[in-house]
């Protein structure tokens, strides 16, 4: 990739006792639409926050385009970000809005209005322009705040949760808005969230926090598949997640006995030595299901404890002998042939190659 | 059930007695007012325009009215200004000493107006303050400066924090945010403020009378009317003050109140 | 972390410190300076002598003066709390939201008309051929002697704390947990009981505050005594006001003064402890 727009070195911020963010190493890219992504007091809006200048380091440096940005202040930068409670003026028109960061940047009032003009309709909201903002529905104002950012036409475009305040339905369509913008403006995004769905749906590449530091950062499908440690394994959801002991190791992979059986996970040759501690995980989408006990070397038999359906996808909930919880994901036509209830023994068979085994662990 | 509706009329029928008691002595000012009689009794005396056209024609009154509204708007202005100053900071600081801090501003007017009296009239006259105009308008300013801070700080509360800080983050700086942000959205608050202090400043007596000197506001003249004896004139002239007054408190209540209404719509 | 002035934080802060440590905290430090200044040939100088604070408590009228003024201003704040309570009762728990608004609203009207017109006023209805005495003498009572007694200063006190404590009192029962009244009635607690054991406890910060409020107007008003009392037993207002006005004696009223804020202090102290006080078993 190119040169990064922005980078993070050992950026550490403190309020009083509490740490937010510890040792943060990141470089975001010019064009691409970053997600950060995490529960809440991970650090993920503070590190924003320190993106706008907002908050400023305790200990690190940030550099956006090549420049140190430590003791930049806020109005200095050119970091608009749409808030989480969109933060619009309330004694202030649409226009009006859009028009707030063209004036404080001392734009003449005909062009000011101009631009402000050309975003609302572009955001498909130009007949609202001269409305009062308490008058605006959610998603109208959604794409005021949006256009009062972009009119800035900045480098880099931050968004704090922005769709946490919408209904399900109007998250879609705010998503595909927001993605088509993306590309066709190629600014950068930088885009906070708790919500995996969103950041995946949208992201080129997401970061994981978990307690002000970085879990993994990568593409949606890296972070799905090959979750870097148990903390996103878990964070991912519907991943199946085994611990035992490496007993052996062959060319397919190393054999590990766990208390629901002995499996074999791919992994590539290791310095591990046998009788050390492994955990691996299996995606719960790639898990099969069948009466008959299946030819596959992993496999466990086990009891149907519930089901739960979202769509036409439903996740079972699976119990091994030994009481561990298994998850596996399918269509749900795809149930409705194996004639399921709670109760029923079944088997669970996946392939060496979806054994994920984690690092470091 | 007839028990509890006996119980209920009686209820009625003491709020009906308690709202007479606090307000038979607004409305018999203003029933004297109109009434021919020196010492007023019942019956009253015939209907009478006397005692208004002896305060119109009173030299004393006007100058006494000019004076108290030069105090009152003055005061209302750095009042307010004080109030908003403490406001804003309370709304956007953490600091050492904000208890004392706000002590500062909000203390006054839990002191007996009678003790800030004696010891503004001390203070100012050692600073040679005393016996101006001004005096009172310094003194008032105290007095009514925590009202103000009350209101803007009720009004503050409802800002969403995010929205100074979404000014900057479009290019303003502090002051521009200060200027384009905080003050449009508390300006409902700051007009309120400014008649509220105003109205307070307006009634205010005790104070007013021992540092004004010979500048004498309307509270003054009355009080020093009814010193001397029972003049209807007082009634009159009691019944400008409480439209002046209730002017002033109405216009807060509509700003105040009809912004709380919008904002929550 | 860097420790360099802020100006902007500044311009806000300070302009109150300044303006408060100038007109409020200095005249009240002033006050205290002056009460040990001593007065000569009407002329006050600068001086630290212990002259008037003995001067003052060795004057029996000065303590005739003070416990009357402490009992006076309790016994119109006790009387005012009895009064309000019922109505105050009515318009938290019988009144509409909006009607209680109203009434709330009219009751404000009062702190903003002149104190000493609604004085005046109480005067000529209270006066020996008033308004009041010639109502009762038409079914034959009367007439009663009203000004420049207890009874006229404690009216006049009444006019400027009524209004507040209906206030307190109602809002205050207001907020009280509607539902923790139904499950006491719900257990078969009569309706008095009710008020005893579940309002008035629920209620208690809220009548102390509105008690201490109601005493410490009365206990710094000048006019009600003055004009509807007579000043037959003068309060320590008036003492404050005839040695201010008429003999020059700023330190002697300054000693007066000092304490009755030192009273007022301790005892809302002892108020506001007694508020917050952990609800013990009752």
């Amino acid at each position: 990739m190119s040169e990064p727009l922005v980078t993070f070195r050992n950026v550490k911020k403190h309020f009083d006792d509490f740490v937010a963010v510890r040792d943060m190493d990141l470089d975001i890219y010019p064009g691409e639409f970053l997600a950060i992504m995490g529960s809440s007091g991970c650090g993920k809006t503070t590190t924003l926050r320190m993106l706008a200048g907002l908050e400023t380091p305790t200990a690190g440096q940030i550099h956006i385009g090549g420049e140190l940005m430590n003791n930049v202040k806020p109005h200095e930068r050119d970091t608009p970000l749409v808030w989480q409670s969109l933060a619009l003026f309330p004694f202030l028109s649409a226009r009006e809005n859009v028009e707030f960061g063209l004036k404080m940047r001392g734009v003449a009032p005909a062009e000011r209005t101009r631009r402000a003009l050309e975003w609302l309709n572009r955001m498909e909201i130009g007949e609202f322009a001269e409305r009062n903002i308490t008058t605006l529905s959610g998603g109208q104002k959604q794409r005021v705040a949006l256009a009062r950012s972009l009119v800035m036409e900045p480098k880099m475009l931050l968004l704090d949760e922005p769709l946490s305040a919408l209904d399900a339905n109007l998250v879609i369509r705010m998503q595909a808005v927001l993605t088509r913008l993306q590309k066709e403006l190629g600014i950068t995004f930088v885009y906070v969230t708790h919500s995996q769905s969103e950041a995946f749906a949208m992201a080129d590449r997401v970061v994981i926090m978990s307690q002000g530091e970085i879990a993994q950062v990568g593409s949606p499908k890296d972070i799905y598949r090959a979750p870097a440690n148990r903390f996103v394994a878990e964070f991912v959801g519907r991943n199946n997640i085994l611990t035992g002991t490496q007993v052996s190791q062959d060319g397919n992979g190393i054999v590990v006995e766990t208390p629901s059986g002995t499996f074999i996970a791919s992994a590539p040759e290791t310095a591990r030595s046998d009788g050390s501690e492994v955990t691996f995980v299996v995606s719960a989408d790639l898990v099969s299901l069948s009466v008959e006990e299946p030819q596959d070397r992993n496999r466990v038999l086990c009891t149907l404890i519930s089901e739960e359906f979202v769509g036409s996808m439903v996740t079972l909930f699976l119990e091994s002998s030994d009481g561990h919880e298994f998850k596996v994901q399918m269509q749900e036509r795809d149930l409705i042939e194996l004639d399921l209830h709670s109760g029923s023994q079944i088997w669970l068979s996946w392939a060496v190659e979806n054994a994920h085994v984690l690092d470091g662990e | 059930m007839n028990q509890t509706r006996v119980l209920n009329i009686m209820l009625v029928l003491y709020v009906a007695c308690i709202f007479a008691f606090i307000f038979a002595p607004i409305l018999f000012s203003l029933v004297f007012s109109f009434n021919s009689q020196r010492f007023p009794t019942i019956p009253l005396g015939e209907f009478s325009t006397e005692w208004y056209a002896k305060i119109f024609a009173d030299p004393d009154v006007w100058i006494a009215a000019r004076n108290s509204l030069i105090v009152s708007v003055s005061t209302a202005v750095v009042a307010t200004f004080l109030g908003f100053c403490t406001a804003y900071s309370d709304f956007r600081y953490n600091f050492r000493f904000k208890g004392p801090y706000l002590a500062l501003i909000l203390l006054p007017p839990t002191i007996p107006l009678i003790i800030m009296a004696l010891a503004m009239l001390a203070w100012l006259s050692k600073l040679g303050l005393s016996g101006q105009l001004w005096s009172i308008i310094l003194a008032h300013s105290v007095l009514t400066a925590p009202f103000a801070m009350a209101i803007i700080r009720l009004r503050l509360n409802q800002m969403d924090p995010d929205l100074e800080s979404a000014a900057w983050n479009l290019g303003g700086s502090e002051w521009q945010a200060m200027r384009h942000v905080i003050i449009p959205f508390c300006m409902p608050s700051i007009v309120s403020a400014l008649c509220l202090t105003a109205a307070v400043s307006f009634d205010e007596f005790a104070v007013s009378w021992f540092v004004s000197g010979l500048n004498k506001t309307v509270p003054v003249v009355i009080l020093e009317i009814v010193q001397g004896n029972i003049d209807p004139q007082v009634n009159a002239i009691g019944t400008f003050v409480f439209l002046t007054s209730m002017t002033l408190v109405i216009l807060a209540q509509v700003f105040f109140i009809s912004r709380q209404v919008k904002s929550h719509s | 972390m860097k420790r360099r002035f802020d100006i902007y934080a500044m311009t806000w802060r300070l302009p109150i410190i300044f303006w408060q440590f100038l007109f409020f905290v200095g005249p009240l430090l002033f006050m205290v300076a002056i009460s040990f200044f001593v007065v000569k040939n009407y002329r006050m100088t600068e001086a630290f002598e212990f002259v008037n604070w003995q001067k003052m408590f060795s004057k029996g009228y000065f303590w005739d003066s003070y416990w009357y003024t402490i009992f006076i201003a309790a016994l119109s704040s006790t009387v005012a709390m009895i009064l309000a309570f019922p109505a105050s009762f009515a318009l938290a728990f019988r009144a509409s939201d909006n009607l209680r608004r109203w009434a709330i609203f009219l009751l404000i009207i009062p702190f903003f008309t002149s104190y000493l017109v609604r004085t005046f006023s109480w005067y000529v209805i209270l006066a020996e051929s008033g308004v009041l005495n010639a109502m009762l003498g038409y079914i034959g009572l009367g007439p009663f002697k009203m000004l420049n007694t207890h009874f006229g200063t404690v009216v006049g006190y009444l006019t400027l704390t009524l209004p507040l404590v209906v206030i307190l009192q109602t809002v205050t029962m207001a907020n009280v947990d509607k539902t923790l009244i139904e499950a006491a009635r719900n257990l078969g607690c009569k309706p008095l009981a009710t008020i005893w054991r579940v309002i008035l406890p629920l209620s208690k910060t809220g009548f102390i505050v509105a008690a201490l409020f109601c005493f410490i107007l009365s206990f710094g008003d000048f006019v009600a005594p003055f004009y509807l009392g007579g000043s037959q037993e003068p309060t320590l207002p008036i003492l404050i006001l005839d040695t201010t006005k008429s003999g020059q004696q700023w330190p002697r009223a300054a000693v007066v003064a000092i304490m009755m804020m030192v009273t007022l202090f301790t005892i809302a102290f002892a108020a506001i402890a007694l508020a917050y006080r952990k609800g013990g078993a009752k």
